[in-house]
């Protein structure tokens, strides 16, 4: 049942993404009922966190940073799928709106995925007594998010230019290519890793289970808060070069 | 448990930091459209 909502709630962050991404001023009042929902969920989740998920017998309570390190991959994944999405139906339409979207998904995911990095070794120094080692998932974590924050940067440099929009079109499609990487990495290691297997086919006890699902729930609708914001934010300044344009013509 | 409390300090300072700068952003790009037209 938690992972269907995990499942719906992406579904529904995705419709509503796109469906604002394509008239974001008319659309933007939406956004206040999403981030209500992100907040008020917050509670939920660390009550579920702090009293309702039993302590781990083996880790004992630092364990419970799974319960935030977990839910910031949906989050990294969905970012960078919205980047590629959004790159492929600006390179289709030539339509700034995607390019926006394309942008927001890109630096929110960097977001998300610098948070999974550094609470990850927040987790690791007293469980490994390391905070990094270069295990394959990590690695590749860490490849991933030089790609995006790569391609944050070609955007810094090359504001409005239609020539960097296209390229950094193509380049955020791309980069999605590591993704299936970074999530395979622990089988591709075949046991060489010392980062623990993916949650869901180790299979957590239910507790536990309803402690990340909603977690996972409760980042996903942070995510599309902050995309809405980030889309918002693209489209005053797209708004304000259009502007300076006119009055230099 | 300081390690717990920091890993959800930093997840909290670093989307509640985000959502700020967006929104400090978000009011200066409305002045400068504002200034522009």
């Amino acid at each position: 049942m938690v992972s269907a909502a995990v499942m719906l709630s992406v579904i529904g962050a995705l419709a509503w993404l796109l469906w604002l991404a394509r008239d974001i001023g008319e659309r933007i009042a939406t956004t206040r009922w999403v981030g209500g929902v992100a907040l008020a969920l917050v509670p939920v989740w660390l009550w579920l966190v702090a009293y309702y998920a039993p302590i781990e017998a083996a880790q004992g309570i630092i364990q419970k940073i799974f319960y935030v390190h977990i839910p910031a991959i949906i989050p990294t994944y969905f970012g960078f799928f919205l980047s590629a999405l959004g790159g492929a139906l600006y390179l289709r339409t030539r339509d700034d709106r995607w390019d926006q979207l394309a942008v927001a998904g890109a630096e929110v995911g960097v977001v998300f995925c610098s948070l999974m990095l550094v609470v990850g070794p927040i987790w690791a120094k007293p469980a490994w007594g390391h905070w990094w080692v270069w295990d394959l998932r990590l690695t590749t974590t860490l490849m991933l998010w030089f790609i995006y924050v790569a391609y944050l940067f070609l955007r810094s440099f090359a504001f409005g230019s239609d020539t960097a929009k296209t390229f950094t079109a193509v380049y955020g499609i791309a980069g999605i290519a590591a993704i299936p990487f970074v999530y395979f990495a622990v089988d591709l290691a075949q046991g060489s890793t010392m980062h623990p297997s993916n949650p869901t086919r180790e299979g957590l006890p239910p507790e536990m289970g309803r402690a990340v699902g909603v977690g996972m729930i409760n980042f996903i609708w942070i995510f599309a808060w902050l995309v809405a914001k980030r889309l918002e934010l693209a489209a005053l300044h797209a708004h304000a070069l259009v502007a300076s344009r006119a009055r230099s013509a | 448990m300081p390690w717990v409390i920091a890993a959800y300090a930093v997840t909290g300072i670093a989307l509640v930091g985000y959502a700020l700068q967006l929104r400090a952003a978000r009011r200066a790009a409305l002045r400068d459209l504002q200034r522009r037209s």
